[in-house]
């Protein structure tokens, strides 16, 4: 069934594809969230109450529910997705004009030998050298060489010209399009632009309960946007949208292929950050339940997501994950079904409207 | 027999027992609100602490107890019916081997282990190597436990000798502790709050939320501290009085807080002893450094570990905590020898 048909019947917002594609072609490692926030902003900026950027530079939104602001009890929700990306960084150029970078977030070493990557503002395109293999040594071949000994080729001759392009501290991103196949939409970044399209998608029309949607930086790197978001913000509870590693893959035990790509919304009972709000879980499920819409879990115990800041900030604040599982994120392409993030939507408006009735 | 109220063997009874790990302190809750009917208001907050508010006019001080237990989570349901776990606190995964875990819904199950490749020590073991024998079969086992179920290591109270065993007794020692020390009170001069924190397993997490919203003035928490293995240097004795703590993993004693609890157990005529220690934290170092920071006593209650999940505490340890608390909570404020900074309150709608 068309996802357009299905939204048009439940009164939920539909999932805006177009904020995908654009999210994630657009680059913004943790630090450097503006060319992702300038998007986001011209996406939702006709739809919201009040929109403005804090001192962390996350991008926070508030939106009145539909009725006016005079509904009682209904509580202030949150929602959030991070913008930044896991990247680089440029921290000095060799005298042949070659780059060495640092990790910012975390990334598999494995994944970076031969990449191609977009280097600063100006886009410079770079490739992390390969040695030949007349120069490869057999003990080379079989080992992981760590960050510290890669370097990032721009083509520049000399520190001089490769200065000229780029500086030292520019963040470095992987350099992916994004494509689609049938239902597979694959791009990079999807951890967390899937989750920054979904809230964006999800304020294209007034909420039923007073909602602060808040994109926030530097998830990656700690989760400090969210810190300084929450104590401002103060919601009374808070849902987090991300995109979530997926477990189905070949020579993988069954029992181990959880969550699915396709799956539908990924729910969170915990992680290292967060031990979910046990009433939010229950609403979810029971929402989920009602609407026909499959859920499945998230692999407790590992990872950990703004969630975790948010529940922590100020006297407390009930907190839950909802996310799109994607295959291989934290590297340069990952997929996605596209009919997960649409059901998220769903999901969680839905959830919205529960929580206009009841929230003890 | 009828126990008087605040008797410490009637509240280790019902809280020892009570369902509570971190996160889903739901029995634990409902026991603490029973137990504390008439004493003052109570409330749940955001990420499941208990709040005892007891009114007054003096300055706010801030009593604290841990109320969650090790537990753990299901994290997949496999073929033959068993379901592979993560510990949410605890010890670690050797201890956990062997215990019987409870169910909200009053499901059982057992903690067995994945035996380690010959030459690789139990003890070296991390909760991969453990799982859940639940007795059911996959479909039947997927429905019972279906993954994202937490447990709780469940707690039996026992007495040998002098001294208590259970595996919950951190920290619901120290809960019935407060507790007794609530109910024998008479009149406090002072605002108090009294929390039962959440959470305190997974890195106090209730206690930092919690102190944040009470702003207090003062804090006393109270709390179980192992001691007296092999390896520890400390001098700390079972059966020697409670400790106070002077410096533990995100914690240092404030100086006139620590004066006060010297005193208020001199005056109690309770023998004290002296924690040090350089690994292990307790609820203090989340309190202590809540909003703007709040100066906070430690009172640790000696226990020794058993090499299961279970632990040790001496009755009489018990007994002299509850009376340095009640002297605590008697003695008047100090007078501030440096006026603290001026806050405004935060929040509050």
């Amino acid at each position: 069934m068309p996802a357009a048909r299905v939204a048009k019947r439940s009164g939920a917002p539909r999932f805006e594809e177009h904020f995908l594609k654009a999210f994630s072609n657009a680059d913004g490692p943790s630090g450097w969230e503006a060319p992702v926030r300038e998007l986001i902003v011209g996406a939702v900026r006709d739809n919201v109450d009040r929109l403005e950027v804090d001192a962390m530079g996350n991008l926070v939104a508030r939106i009145e529910p539909s009725g006016g602001r005079s509904r009682r009890g209904a509580p202030h929700v949150m929602l959030c997705a991070h913008m930044d990306e896991v990247g680089f960084m440029v921290t000095a150029v060799e005298k042949d004009g070659r780059l060495r970078f640092r990790k910012v977030g975390g990334i598999d070493p494995r994944i970076l030998l031969g990449q191609v990557f977009r280097v600063g503002q100006n886009g410079a395109r770079g490739v992390v050298g390969v040695l030949p293999a007349h120069l490869l040594t057999n003990n080379d071949m079989n080992k992981v060489i760590p960050i510290e000994e890669l370097f990032l080729d721009i083509g520049a001759a000399s520190r001089e010209e490769a200065l000229q392009a780029i500086s030292i501290g520019d963040l470095v991103a992987f350099d992916t399009t994004y494509e689609s196949a049938g239902r597979v939409r694959k791009g990079k970044a999807f951890d967390d632009r899937v989750g920054c399209a979904v809230l964006a998608s999800l304020v294209q029309k007034r909420p039923p309960v007073p909602v602060t949607a808040v994109w926030t930086v530097q998830e990656e790197i700690g989760t400090r946007g969210a810190a300084a978001a929450a104590r401002r913000v103060a919601p009374d509870l808070a849902i987090v949208l991300e995109g979530t590693a997926s477990g189905e893959s070949p020579g993988v035990s069954p029992e181990e292929q959880q969550p699915r790509m396709g799956g539908g919304p990924t729910i969170t009972i915990q992680d290292r950050s967060l031990m979910a709000d046990a009433r939010l879980i229950d609403l979810l499920e029971k929402t989920a339940k009602r609407r026909k819409i499959p859920t499945q879990w998230k692999r407790p115990g590992v990872g950990g997501t703004d969630a975790g800041r948010i529940a922590l900030s100020g006297a407390g604040v009930p907190a839950a994950v909802v996310s799109v599982a994607c295959r291989y994120i934290h590297a340069p392409a990952a997929y996605l079904d596209i009919r997960d993030p649409q059901r998220v939507v769903e999901l969680v408006w839905h959830a919205l409207e529960s929580l206009r009735k009841e929230w003890p | 027999m009828k126990l008087r109220p605040g008797s410490l063997d009637a509240l280790l009874k019902t809280l020892v027992p009570a369902y509570g790990p971190p996160g889903r302190e739901t029995g634990v809750r409902a026991a603490l609100r029973t137990v504390l009917r008439g004493v003052g208001r109570t409330r749940e907050d955001a990420l499941g602490n208990l709040h005892l508010h007891i009114p007054g006019s003096g300055p706010r001080l801030l009593l604290v107890a841990a109320m969650d237990a090790p537990g753990v989570i299901v994290t997949r349901v496999e073929s033959g019916g068993t379901a592979r776990i993560d510990l949410l606190g605890g010890r670690g995964a050797a201890e956990a081997i062997g215990s019987t875990v409870l169910f909200a819904d009053g499901e059982r199950a057992l903690v067995a282990y994945d035996r380690p490749a010959s030459g690789k020590e139990v003890g070296a073991l991390d909760s991969s190597s453990l799982y859940l024998a639940t007795g059911y079969d996959k479909t039947a086992a997927s429905k019972r436990f279906p993954v994202g179920s937490v447990g709780m290591l469940e707690a039996r109270l026992d007495r040998l000798g002098d001294q208590w065993r259970a595996s919950s007794l951190d920290n619901r020692a120290g809960a019935a502790a407060v507790a007794a020390a609530v109910l024998r009170s008479g009149k406090i001069p002072y605002d108090l709050h009294v929390i039962f924190t959440a959470q305190s397993e997974l890195g106090s997490r209730g206690a930092m939320t919690g102190a944040f919203g009470v702003e207090p003035e003062m804090a006393v928490v109270v709390e179980l501290a192992h001691v007296g293995e092999a390896k520890d240097q400390s001098p700390v004795t079972l059966g020697e009085g409670p400790c106070i703590g002077l410096k533990e993993h995100g914690y240092i004693a404030h100086p006139q807080a620590l004066e006060m609890a010297r005193k208020a157990a001199k005056a109690a005529r309770v023998p004290i002893q002296y924690l040090v220690r350089e690994e292990g934290s307790s609820d203090a170092g989340a309190v202590r450094r809540a909003g703007p920071g709040v100066p906070t006593v430690l009172i640790a209650i000696p226990a020794r570990k058993t090499g299961g999940p279970d632990s040790l505490v001496h009755a009489r340890d018990l007994e002299r905590t509850v009376d340095l608390v009640v002297r605590l909570l008697a003695t008047p404020p100090a007078p501030k020898p440096v006026p603290r900074a001026r806050t405004p309150r935060r929040g509050g709608k």
